[in-house]
């Protein structure tokens, strides 16, 4: 479920299993909302519930120990968008070496988020990918570690340029750090008139209490 | 229908264009719009997936001809001027690499004026599907009543201006009606300024105001309890001590209006509503082409005028194209054309200040003065303005939460006129609601939210913002998410669109380069006078000014940065620093048909119709004498439709 909502109840930030859900109403629900904004952007059909690889286990527990965001709203059991399948697979096409590095780095430390980032960054091999991986879970979009490192390496010349995919028309509009600075995807809102007079629901509602709080 | 029975043929399916149609649609009148770009889709279903995808969401990525290959990259080949059957100008091609280039860009720059001055960029883009407005804003607001009159008021100090062959009392009408058709939400006593009033019977826009944003709201107490001392620059008759923000009257839905929704606050109304809350000319165009006597002919483009002995405009040659584009292999290819001409009673030209100078002048015939269509007085082409547009940004020091609401709300209008135009170019100041999404870092690196979020996860400062963090380290996890909370959440920025003298060396004329049609493409002859540079000092002035009070807090706030290679830079002296300002463009092509009543002086009437041929009619904002400064979607509106009663009573 990608979308901000009050009502998603709150989970733990990380996950060490999710093979047997909790499911409730609410979060089949929740499921059934985003496939419903997921036909609008041509998103495949909602996957049935199996279990997740270990590799995928570890790729979510990665993904929420680099980016902040809580388990339950970044990759939720219940997962009509799949974004992580994707991401994964797109990862894996592109730099298959740092990534299992990164994904043994998860499994070693899944219960240890802080753990994670400092071994991802400790190492040229990973420093990088992680970042992308970051990045690609913020704003939808793939921007290639060898650019990012080309960008730290002349950050006191002048200001460089460089690229980026939008992974899809999904990824753009699951971008979490429009979550993360409390508003939506340009050109993809559900709010309703008027909302902008206010200030917005609190953070914690965007991103899940834990995960601010950083427990 | 066949050619002889034909009332009006209509070039262009823009405002202009879209808006006459209808109105004569509506009287039974038999009219072909003839289009050059593709026809309306069905559904924004691929508009809306080709924004998505685009990597960079500049205002023509939605639209067509495609700009973007099938993984969302900018492609040249795609984008190549002299390959593409009916081409466009894009933000993509007016980087300082580009601009110049013909092989690149679709507007040809020469390299100076006639006048020897040097050539700036003319920073404005257009569409070719229902108009160059597909992306506009929705902004609708009316002039004001002095800027028809600039010679009387101003033409002692500033001799280029000239007087519109009509004043306000004459548009005030037109201007409700056009309110109604477009549906403007805003409020009848916050427009009641500098001037502007209402007809007895028009008690109330179609629909409410759109409410303030937070970051209206913050600016708006900002420039209250000023002191003399502090706004003496604006060059008002007694310096205010309140500069007032109000709503900007919005083609916008508020309510539920005409089957379209209410806004919900996309944030998206520059490339494309999602959910067309904001009304475009495919609204329009469609009520016109339900009209069993209204067809549209797509992929036509007019290449000549044709003017028989009499005087009359006969015939309008075109070509008719079809292409393959494969945004896979991003080629263009398998190019077909057939030639064929329309004939009607009466031609209306609405193809914008650019497009209609340009078929004009491609419309040559020996026997006109001047040897071309239209144009005796020889001013076809000339007098090209925009609203030259200086953007400032920075960081408040409250939350104002941008990203969120329309993309504008409010705005300050009560500098648009005042005894400073003696000296300077008056300005209107619109307040950003989407942070620096398109200002950040002068947008030379891209744009927001990527930009400063990349600062913060790769440890980098292309934003400004993370100049302690610029250590090559990132941020992850929790902390990165304060971070860019507590960054983002005070990002604003705000826009001053800035008159511009009519200058008849900034000029349409034809380039030697061509189109994929053959058809030589338009050449821009550019710059910015001096009267409209010190308004940009000006608006710099007050930047100044609201700035310190909107950031007091903070060791830096203003993080506004003109680039040392961007071509539109200059600089002035303010409180004896020397500062460099620059200018965007607004996208808003005016002054190149200009009206008037001296037909030696100005190519048409205030009814739009040519001095020289009787049944000719050029609309759009190409007519306007001078541009003034507000957003000038809703006159060229007012006076199409006011064009189309005339001509209807005549077919």
């Amino acid at each position: 479920m990608g979308k901000p909502t009050r009502e998603t109840p709150l989970q733990p930030k990380l996950e060490s299993d999710d093979r047997f859900p909790h499911l409730t109403r609410r979060r089949v629900l929740a499921a059934a909302a985003a496939a419903t904004a997921a036909v609008t952007i041509g998103a495949e059909p909602v996957p049935a519930l199996e279990p997740l690889s270990d590799d995928m286990i570890a790729f979510k527990n990665l993904s929420v120990a680099l980016t902040g965001i809580s388990a339950d709203k970044l990759a939720p059991a219940t997962d009509a968008l799949e974004l992580k399948q994707d991401y994964f697979k797109w990862v894996m096409d592109r730099r298959p070496g740092p990534f299992t590095t990164l994904l043994q780095i998860a499994k070693a430390n899944a219960t240890a988020p802080q753990a994670i980032v400092d071994q991802s960054q400790a190492n040229l091999d990973t420093r990088f990918l992680a970042r992308s991986i970051v990045l690609m879970w913020y704003l939808g979009a793939w921007y290639a570690p060898d650019d990012l490192q080309r960008l730290v390496e002349s950050r006191s010349g002048k200001p460089a340029f460089i690229s980026h995919t939008v992974i899809s028309p999904k990824a753009y509009t699951q971008g979490w750090l429009w979550r993360v600075i409390q508003a939506h995807p340009m050109g993809y809102s559900d709010m309703q008139f008027g909302y902008w007079t206010r200030k917005p629901e609190p953070l914690e509602d965007f991103i899940s209490r834990t995960s601010i709080k950083g427990t | 229908m066949a050619n002889d029975e034909i009332d009006v043929a209509i070039v262009g399916s823009g405002f202009a264009g879209a808006l006459i149609a209808n109105e004569l649609a509506k009287q039974g009148k038999r009219v072909v719009i003839i289009e050059a770009g593709g026809k309306v889709p069905s559904d924004i279903n691929g508009y809306m997936a080709r924004f998505y995808k685009a990597s960079a969401k500049v205002p023509e990525s939605p639209y067509t001809p495609a700009m973007f290959d099938i993984n969302g990259q900018f492609s040249d080949e795609l984008n190549d001027p002299a390959k593409v059957p009916a081409g466009r100008p894009t933000v993509m091609t007016l980087d300082p690499n580009t601009w110049m280039k013909p092989e690149k860009a679709y507007l040809v720059h020469t390299e100076k004026r006639e006048d020897g001055q040097p050539v700036t960029p003319f920073g404005s883009t257009y569409e070719r599907v229902a108009g160059g407005t597909s992306h506009w804003l929705g902004n609708s607001l009316r002039l004001v009543p002095s800027d028809f009159m600039m010679k009387t008021l101003y033409g002692k100090s500033e001799p280029s201006f000239v007087d519109w062959p009509i004043a306000y009392d004459d548009l005030v009408d037109w201007y409700g009606k056009a309110e109604a058709e477009l549906g403007v939400s805003a409020d009848v006593e916050d427009q009641k300024y500098l001037g502007i009033y209402f007809s007895d019977n028009y008690p109330r826009y179609p629909m409410p105001r759109i409410p303030e944003s937070l970051t209206d709201g913050a600016i708006r107490r900002a420039l209250t309890n000023l002191s003399p001392a502090e706004t003496q620059f604006l060059g008002l008759g007694s310096p205010p001590t309140e500069i007032p923000v109000r709503g900007v009257p919005a083609a916008r839905n508020s309510q539920p209006y005409r089957n379209r929704r209410a806004c919900a606050g996309n944030t998206n109304c520059i490339p494309i509503c999602p959910i067309q809350a904001k009304y475009d000319p495919t609204i329009t165009l469609n009520d016109a082409l339900n009209h069993h006597n209204v067809t549209m002919m797509s992929h036509t483009v007019a290449k000549e005028v044709v003017v028989d002995g009499t005087g009359r405009v006969s015939e309008i040659k075109y070509v008719r194209y079809g292409i393959d584009t494969d945004i896979k292999a991003k080629t263009l290819q398998n190019l077909r054309t057939v030639e064929g001409s329309i004939k009607a009673k009466i031609f209306v030209i609405a193809a914008n200040a650019i497009e209609t100078a340009r078929l004009l002048l491609m419309s040559k015939n020996d026997a006109l003065p001047n040897k071309t269509v239209a144009n005796r007085s020889g001013m076809v082409g000339r007098h090209l303005m925009d609203h030259p547009y200086y953007v400032a940004w920075g960081v408040a020091k409250e939350q104002l939460f941008p990203y969120r609401g329309p993309l504008i709300t409010s705005g300050i209008e009560d500098l648009c006129d005042g005894p400073f135009r003696d000296t300077r170019g008056a300005f209107r100041v619109d307040i950003g609601n989407e942070g620096w999404n398109f200002v950040v870092a002068g947008g030379a690196v891209g744009g927001d939210p990527n930009v400063t979020a990349i600062d913060f996860v790769n440890g980098v400062n292309r934003s400004g913002l993370n100049a302690d963090g610029n250590t090559g380290n990132g941020l992850f996890g929790p902390t990165l998410i304060t971070t860019l909370n507590a960054n983002f959440s005070r990002q604003f920025r705000i826009g001053f669109l800035v008159e511009q003298t009519p200058d008849p060396h900034n000029r349409v004329t034809l380039a030697d380069q061509t189109d994929g049609l053959g058809l030589q493409r338009p050449q821009i002859a550019y710059n910015i006078s001096p009267y409209t540079k010190r308004g940009i000092v000006a608006a710099k002035q007050l930047q100044d000014l609201l700035f310190r009070r909107m950031g007091a807090t903070e060791k830096k706030f203003d993080y506004t940065a003109v680039a040392d290679d961007d071509p539109t830079r200059f600089e002035a002296q303010i409180g004896g620093k020397t500062v460099g300002l620059n200018y965007m463009g607004a996208g808003h092509l005016m002054g190149t048909y200009r009206m008037g009543s001296d037909p030696d002086q100005s190519v048409v009437d205030s009814f739009q119709r040519s001095h020289d041929h009787d049944n000719l009619y050029l609309v759009g904002s190409g007519t306007f004498p001078t541009g003034a400064t507000a957003n000038p979607t809703l006159t060229i509106a007012a006076l199409a439709l006011r064009t189309a009663e005339r001509i209807a009573k005549r077919v």
